[in-house]
């Protein structure tokens, strides 16, 4: 830096005009990377997926040219019982989720934001799940899910001195939607906590000492004090909770392959199997079409509930 | 939070802090339950990557035998960790660091110089490429990836390195973090280095990069997370061991008859190591205001 300060007075001294074009040709330069990037491998492939999803293009090019369908896939999506009964997992893995992952990590946020020793530690080994991969969870949970000895199983069993059969947790049709809801709610609740942590911080020291004053009691100053600072990010919280639910993949492509019976199948595998093993690209691209314009649609409800708190 | 700090008559001030005491016990022994449940099958994970026997892996997980191991072994990592071969994971982790640096690395900078230039530069279009990123941040991966897989295998691109890093270097979130956290330094910090006649890229580079560590670990630890745990992108567009990453190959585990839990759970214990190594690192900080100060956006 020291180094190259004998030449400013030199730059100064140009007349403004060359100035300012050499910021704005600097500042373009630093924003091209970033805007290209975001051209082409995000706002190129989006709206070619508008145009695929009316196409019949298949996964490897063939002689026959790629024909324009029109609403065709749409229809043919919305006539398959496998994705409206994959929607309605996915629909069912939200209602489980919200409730879990967002009451463990509010729970664990107000816990933490107390003062006391080792704060820090544990707001660290909080966290150590949500930076955990879901190849690895898979790992650790596979085998505590595993039928009919393994450990949920055994303490199971032994808690209830064996009158409780053993569960197949992720063989079971009834079961298995509700087993990945624990795994994915143990493994990504940490953000969440997180933002909790955020929100809490957000909300200043004199709105309780003020209630304090006014002889307001814990559960008092929780409710009328803590509760209504929380607003925003209760919305968000919820808000990304959902978008992420309507986004399960991994953990069911890993453990049940979308089974048994379909228990598990959720868009986005039913969006995947399309387009790979069954090679239908625009089938698959009018899913994606569809799974956007849901998150979409749970966004701009954030946005509209956002502004009516502000009021 | 504070009741003490506040001046209040003896007795008052006595109840008080019984109350709180009481209230402390309870919080402890919450936060001790749920560490419990959070942390142990971690714990379990490294204690049945130890032991030898993948039998006996599952019979000694439904007891205390779980988190115990008498004749700890590193076997399983020999078996997994090498760098060619069935069992190659040593190589895939390598091909997950290398993915990893990379990406993290030009996103750092890719992302940096964008949300700074949207933050203090004058360039016409700001306000429009600002509204845009928002807007785009709500397009999720899952819905650009059918095309995206046709343009890069139509560009050639399948089973590289680059496909895995190019894709997601600029990302709509952590622009716009890099933004937000840009926007409220000082005004006066910039006009200075101005009068100074530094050019825009020496500010950014030489004044307000080197202050915004917060943001840098922040954006570091959710990337190096985003980029470590890709799984449905990488089996898409990887066929071969070449640049097969190591949650690619964790999962084909699952594929088998009858699954290797000690081959497994060691090299879920070697895909740990490093993610655990970034966040430790940059954990200090790692602000959660600074995470939180996006929910408004």
């Amino acid at each position: 830096m020291t180094l190259q300060q004998s030449a400013e007075p030199a730059v100064a001294a140009r007349p403004a005009w060359r100035r300012d074009k050499s910021r704005l040709f600097q500042e373009m330069g630093m924003l091209a990377p970033a805007v290209a990037l975001l051209t082409i491998f995000l706002i190129v492939p989006f709206l070619l997926s508008f145009w695929t999803a009316m196409t019949n293009q298949p996964l490897v090019p063939r002689p026959t040219p790629v024909r324009f369908v029109g609403f065709g896939n749409f229809l043919r999506i919305l006539k398959d019982d496998l994705f409206w009964t994959s929607l309605w997992n996915v629909s069912r893995f939200t209602f489980w989720i919200l409730p879990v992952q967002c009451g463990l990590a509010f729970a664990t946020a107000l816990l933490l934001h107390q003062k006391m020793p080792f704060q820090n530690l544990f707001r660290g080994l909080f966290f150590l799940p949500a930076i955990t991969s879901m190849v690895v969870v898979c790992v650790i949970w596979g085998t505590l899910f595993q039928y009919p000895t393994g450990p949920f199983n055994q303490v199971i069993g032994f808690l209830s001195g064996g009158t409780i059969e053993p569960i197949d947790w992720l063989g079971d049709p009834n079961w298995a939607m509700f087993s990945i809801v624990l795994l994915s709610a143990w493994q990504a609740y940490g953000f969440q906590m997180i933002v909790y942590l955020a929100g809490l911080q957000s909300i200043p020291d004199e709105l309780y000492d003020a209630a304090r004053i006014d002889g307001a009691n814990a559960l008092q100053r929780f409710w009328h004090v803590t509760m209504p600072g929380l607003r925003p990010t209760h919305v968000f919280v919820l808000v990304i909770t959902t978008i992420q639910a309507f986004k399960l993949y991994t953990q069911v492509a890993i453990l049940t392959q979308g089974g048994p019976k379909s228990s598990t199948e959720t868009v986005v595998h039913y969006m995947v199997r399309s387009g790979f093993e069954e090679q239908k690209l625009g089938y698959a691209s009018a899913v994606s079409v569809i799974l956007f314009l849901i998150v979409l649609v749970i966004a701009l409800l954030q946005r509209q509930l956002l502004r009516r708190f502000d009021v | 939070m504070s009741d003490i700090a506040i001046s209040t008559p003896q007795a008052q001030m006595t109840r008080t802090r019984s109350a709180v005491g009481s209230l402390r016990i309870v919080q402890t022994a919450c936060i001790l339950v749920i560490a419990l449940v959070i942390v142990s099958p971690l714990f379990m994970l490294l204690i049945a990557s130890l032991k030898d026997d993948r039998f006996q892996i599952l019979a000694d997980m439904g007891s205390f035998r779980a988190f115990w191991v008498s004749d700890p072994t590193l076997a399983n990592f020999a078996e997994v960790g090498n760098f060619s071969g069935e069992l190659a994971f040593g190589r895939y982790l390598l091909n997950s660091l290398i993915i990893l640096a990379l990406t993290v690395g030009s996103g750092l900078i890719v992302n940096s110089m964008a949300g700074f230039v949207l933050a203090w530069g004058s360039v016409r279009g700001r306000a429009l490429i600002l509204s845009l990123v928002i807007a785009l941040y709500v397009i999720p991966q899952e819905s650009i990836i059918m095309p995206l897989v046709i343009m890069v295998s139509r560009a050639g691109m399948t089973d590289t390195f680059a496909v895995q890093i190019v894709p997601w270097i600029a990302s709509p979130l952590y622009i716009f973090l890099f933004y937000q956290f840009f926007a409220q330094l000082p005004k006066e910090l910039f006009e200075a280095a101005q009068i100074d006649g530094a050019s825009i890229f020496r500010i950014y580079r030489s004044i307000f990069l080197p202050l915004s560590l917060p943001a840098l670990a922040t954006v570091s630890i959710l990337m190096g997370i985003e980029s470590w745990n890709q799984y449905l992108w990488p089996i898409l567009v990887t066929q071969t061991d070449y640049a097969r990453p190591i949650a690619v190959a964790i999962a084909t585990f699952f594929g088998q008859d009858s699954i290797y839990w000690d081959r497994a759970m060691a090299a879920s214990v070697l895909m740990m190591l490093p993610i655990l190594a970034l966040y430790l690192a940059f954990q200090r900080w790692f602000v959660s205001s600074f995470v939180g100060s996006a929910v408004k956006g």
